[in-house]
């Protein structure tokens, strides 16, 4: 039996003429220029604003820059927020890298495959419920009175309260748990893809574990690292709240008693709410950022 | 290493291993934990040891209604948000993944990047913005911020959805005669419905959740983590342990959602299709 065929081409594709990419594109292209371009444009430029009277009067002066260099290292101490911000959030990241590799190791080889997909929700569960009530959750664990210490001794294990409450590492501590959901997800998702006949391959040609481990598995695994560390560091020099809640602000870290440079901005705005300084104080962020996004781009270039 | 010690070895590293996720789901699980067992103790300070059990922060936080006040705020703000996010976010994906053409790529860049810019900054920025055309400290100026960072998500996952569609059907609705809007709307549609939802429900935590940009720009009509930020500084109760047991049982809901849709679209591999 013969099928008679409606149209002679085999797949007709309208892409050339069709105007639906417009309609479909302009809206969002619309919003995202009034919303998200035109904003950091301002942004930038606010910065360079003055205030008279409690009011933001639009202008060029260089007024805002030269007072936060000039306090770079007195007053408000810049630069030492901004050594603390790096800090934290390098030794979060790396923090994070360690705990989380293994756990994404263990759902890939330990967790039957029936169970792993029930596994990786329990994981990612936490993402799902407001960070700020975690923290508070968190302050109610590891303060000097709270679960943690109280448990720790009536063992008798420790003899005075541990403090971490308002320490850096509180602040870690807040960060890590925002952290590893993500970075166990990315893990796993890319463990799971590595072909496993590498493995026995190498394994076969008579490596020790350690060694196709090392030298089979980790390279494999270094594009999603690398996600991991970029989109770790990005997160913890952003984060205000951990530092605020867990770390109080000016936690105490191996560099000292300093804030945080995202703490800084938030409360100096909301002591003084001066919106061209504070954009200013952003605009160096922005600028912080995109030297590690350039950086975190270029090692993971180096590697494919 | 003769074999008897290397499966010995092997048994001991599974062990240590199975040891490690445990501990690594404790500490996953242990604030969220504390958050609900400590909404229902009697003492106003949640430490041990237990003093008993209480329905009294619930009471209380029913009777405040600051912070319910608050996540009514949210409850508004957040589904719209991530209604007209994934509506844009799903026309933009349909178009990226289906034609080719000058400035895609700069394009992709620049409607994935409000993800990777901190809200802190984007939080300086729309308050910037607003406060020059006079839109800033309504619920409106959160939802027009919050639309920006949620494009993005809904962008990523629809289109890890279109990719897992066969293009031939939709091609085949063509040859049947279909127009494009037809083959859109009947046949590409119905197979992104997953990646609509899931993303749906991405930018809906991601919206009920952010605090930042919120912060900024909400004055006196604050979204619940503003809500709950504002009360963490002024008064510590368990109240925020009650509040935290409801946002709980939403996320559960949520979760179940992302179990039955995001997941198997992430674990799916991507379906090899013609050119």
């Amino acid at each position: 039996m013969q099928i008679p065929f409606t149209r002679p081409q085999a797949s007709w594709t309208p892409d050339r003429a069709s105007r639906l990419k417009y309609l479909c594109l302009v809206p969002v292209v619309l919003y995202d220029s009034i919303f998200f371009l035109l904003p950091l444009v301002f942004l930038i430029w606010i910065g360079f604003w003055s205030v008279e009277n409690y009011r933001a009067v639009p202008g060029f002066s260089i007024a805002n820059y030269s007072d936060i260099f000039g306090q770079f290292f007195s007053r408000s101490r810049y630069a030492y927020a901004i050594a603390q911000s790096v800090w934290v959030s390098a030794t979060t990241t790396l923090l994070g890298l360690l705990l989380c590799y293994p756990f994404a190791l263990g759902l890939v080889f330990l967790v039957p495959a029936r169970l792993q997909r029930f596994a990786l929700v329990l994981a990612i569960a936490p993402f799902w419920t407001s960070y700020i009530l975690r923290l508070y959750a968190w302050q109610t664990v590891i303060n000097t009175n709270g679960l943690l210490n109280t448990v720790l001794l009536r063992l008798g294990w420790i003899d005075v309260p541990l403090q971490i409450i308002f320490t850096q590492m509180g602040t870690r501590i807040g960060l890590l748990h925002y952290l590893a959901p993500i970075m166990i997800l990315i893990l796993y998702l890319v463990l799971r893809n590595i072909d496993q006949t590498l493995l026995r391959a190498s394994e076969n040609l008579g490596a020790t574990l350690w060694q196709s481990f090392w030298r089979v598995l980790v390279p494999l695994s270094k594009p999603g690292l690398v996600y991991c560390a970029v989109f770790g560091s990005i997160i913890s020099l952003g984060d205000v709240l951990s530092g605020i809640v867990l770390g109080g602000g000016t936690g105490k870290s191996l560099l000292g008693s300093f804030p945080l440079f995202s703490t800084v901005i938030l409360n100096e705005y909301a002591a003084s709410t001066n919106l061209p300084r504070t954009s200013a104080l952003a605009t160096l962020l922005i600028a912080m950022m995109v030297m590690i996004l350039v950086l975190g781009l270029q090692f993971a270039a180096v590697d494919e | 290493m003769t074999r008897q010690h290397q499966s010995w070895f092997r048994h001991s590293l599974a062990a240590s291993g199975w040891v490690y996720l445990a501990l690594g789901y404790g500490l996953l699980m242990l604030p969220i934990l504390t958050l609900v067992i400590f909404s229902f103790e009697t003492s106003r300070f949640p430490t041990l040891p237990w003093t008993g059990w209480t329905w009294d922060w619930y009471r209380q936080l029913l009777s405040d209604g600051k912070l319910l006040q608050a996540l009514r705020a949210s409850l508004l703000v957040s589904p719209l948000a991530a209604g007209i996010a994934t509506i844009l976010g799903f026309f933009a994906a349909y178009a990226l993944n289906r034609f080719e053409f000058p400035g895609k790529k700069v394009l992709t860049i620049l409607l994935i990047v409000p993800i990777l810019v901190p809200p802190l900054i984007l939080g300086v920025a729309f308050l910037g913005l607003l406060s020059r055309i006079n839109l800033q400290g309504h619920l409106h100026s959160i939802l027009l911020c919050h639309v920006v960072i949620l494009i993005p998500t809904a962008i990523a996952l629809i289109t890890l959805r279109l990719m897992q569609m066969p293009k031939a059907i939709e091609q085949a609705a063509w040859n049947l005669g279909a127009t494009e809007w037809q083959a859109l709307w009947r046949v590409v549609l119905p197979w992104s419905i997953p990646g609509i939802a899931g993303a749906f429900l991405l930018a809906f935590t991601f919206s009920f959740d952010e605090f930042v940009i919120a912060w900024f720009v909400s004055g006196f009509e604050p979204t619940l983590p503003v809500s709950i930020y504002n009360f963490l500084g002024s008064n510590l109760s368990p109240a925020l342990n009650a509040v935290g047991t409801i946002v709980f049982l939403m996320s559960v809901l949520l979760l179940i959602g992302v179990e039955l849709l995001l997941l198997p679209m992430l674990l799916a591999q991507p379906t090899k299709s013609e050119p």
